[in-house]
């Protein structure tokens, strides 16, 4: 359920999304998530957020892992 | 975080590997000038050539069709549909979408079509898909291209595919392999087309930023048949290398490509090596190829390596029907 007191972290390719409290940086909310910030990029909306950006309460962030394998 | 070549706009992308923060716009200068320099500094591409560009859906392939046509670069794609349930439609979307966006119409190769679509071919031969898929993909590129009169396949390999294939081969010694890798393969007489990677120099996270940033819309989502994947466990490695020393990958990889690292020398013994691995991987071989009995392609055995194990395809069906029938 949306939560305007926490962040919405959404991982599409492991179908999993996590409800974080903020505000927080991304690299923390990463960390909290168990992803390794070299391995993804990360996006809010049309935006590209870099790791040492302050993500708000209430905000949804994407986190696209960029690893191909095969 | 500001950009730190136009130090105004907000950063968006951070490269610890190139001490560099850019705005989108920045990187897109920056992006391009490594693919420009990657092409150059190898002689990967000339102005005159007409590239094949195979296009997977995913997000290095597409970047690369988008910025060779940027480039002005005379590009068709080729889509291969490998015949994987769900994914190989979803793939196929997203490249006829970002095709039709460039006004460009892919050539596409269905594998059902062609009788070998690669999960029942794989349980058919019991071969590992990846193989599979990598013979099949090598076949239809070379034809493809020897059939459209293209001077030059290219691919959307990356530093972090190519330091995951070099970490593998240096881990297992193979000479042959590590002799013949370089993002330029120059084409041979006899139909064996010249294959390039013009994106040897930028990372997967360069790609994903690139592509985002450009509005490409393409599959996340992995190839089912690649989850168990080696080249994942080296990628993994090299990662975690490169998260404690920026810059490591391409260090390693440059080095590799120096013309005076005698890795790059076929020694006597590893030149059987490669012609042994030649006649399983034909577009990568040593010597003057032949032309397949069955097909014409060119190929380094009396058929080549696709219409093989078409045939092992061809027999293990035959096989099971005949059981069923029994």
């Amino acid at each position: 359920m949306y939560n305007a007191r926490m962040i919405t972290v959404r991982l599409p390719q492991k179908k999993k999304e996590l409800e974080l409290p903020g505000p927080r940086r991304v690299m923390d909310l990463l960390a909290d998530a168990g992803v390794r910030p070299t391995t993804v990029i990360v996006t809010q909306g049309r935006k590209l957020l870099t790791k040492d950006h302050r993500v708000e309460d209430g905000a949804t962030i994407d986190v696209i892992s960029v690893v191909s394998g095969g | 975080m500001k950009c730190k070549r136009c130090r105004q706009a907000e950063a968006a992308v951070e490269l610890p590997s190139h001490h560099a923060a850019f705005c989108p716009d920045c990187f897109f200068v920056f992006f391009r000038r490594q693919v420009t320099e990657g092409i150059r500094k190898l002689r990967l591409l000339a102005p005159e050539d007409r590239v094949l560009v195979c296009v997977s859906g995913g997000k290095d392939s597409l970047v690369l069709w988008d910025v060779l046509i940027d480039g002005g670069y005379e590009t068709e794609g080729l889509y291969i549909d490998l015949g994987i349930d769900g994914y190989s439609d979803r793939s196929k979307e997203k490249v006829l979408a970002y095709a039709a966006s460039r006004g460009k119409t892919p050539i596409v190769v269905e594998l059902a079509k062609e009788g070998i679509p690669i999960p029942e071919a794989a349980r058919c031969v019991r071969m590992q898909e990846c193989s599979i898929c990598g013979t099949v993909k090598r076949y239809f590129f070379n034809r493809v291209a020897a059939e459209g009169k293209f001077t030059v396949v290219a691919t959307g390999h990356n530093l972090d595919d190519e330091t995951a294939r070099l970490l593998g081969n240096l881990l297992h010694w193979q000479r042959g392999h590590l002799a013949r890798q370089h993002p330029l393969l120059p084409g041979e007489e006899g139909g064996l087309v010249r294959k390039v990677k013009p994106l040897w120099r930028v990372s997967e996270v360069e790609t994903a930023a690139y592509g985002f940033l450009k509005g490409i819309d393409y599959v996340t989502e992995e190839c089912p048949m690649s989850e168990d994947a080696t080249s994942l466990v080296y990628k993994e490695a090299l990662s975690r290398i490169e998260d404690r020393m920026p810059g490591t990958r391409i260090v390693f990889y440059q080095g590799f490509l120096d013309p005076s690292n005698p890795l790059r020398k076929v020694p006597e013994d590893a030149a059987a090596d490669a012609a042994r691995a030649a006649e399983i991987d034909a577009g990568e071989g040593a010597g003057a190829p032949q032309t397949c009995a069955a097909c014409g392609a060119p190929t380094y055995a009396e058929t080549c390596s696709f219409c093989r194990l078409k045939e092992r395809v061809r027999n293990a069906r035959s096989l099971r029907a005949a059981r069923g029938s029994r």
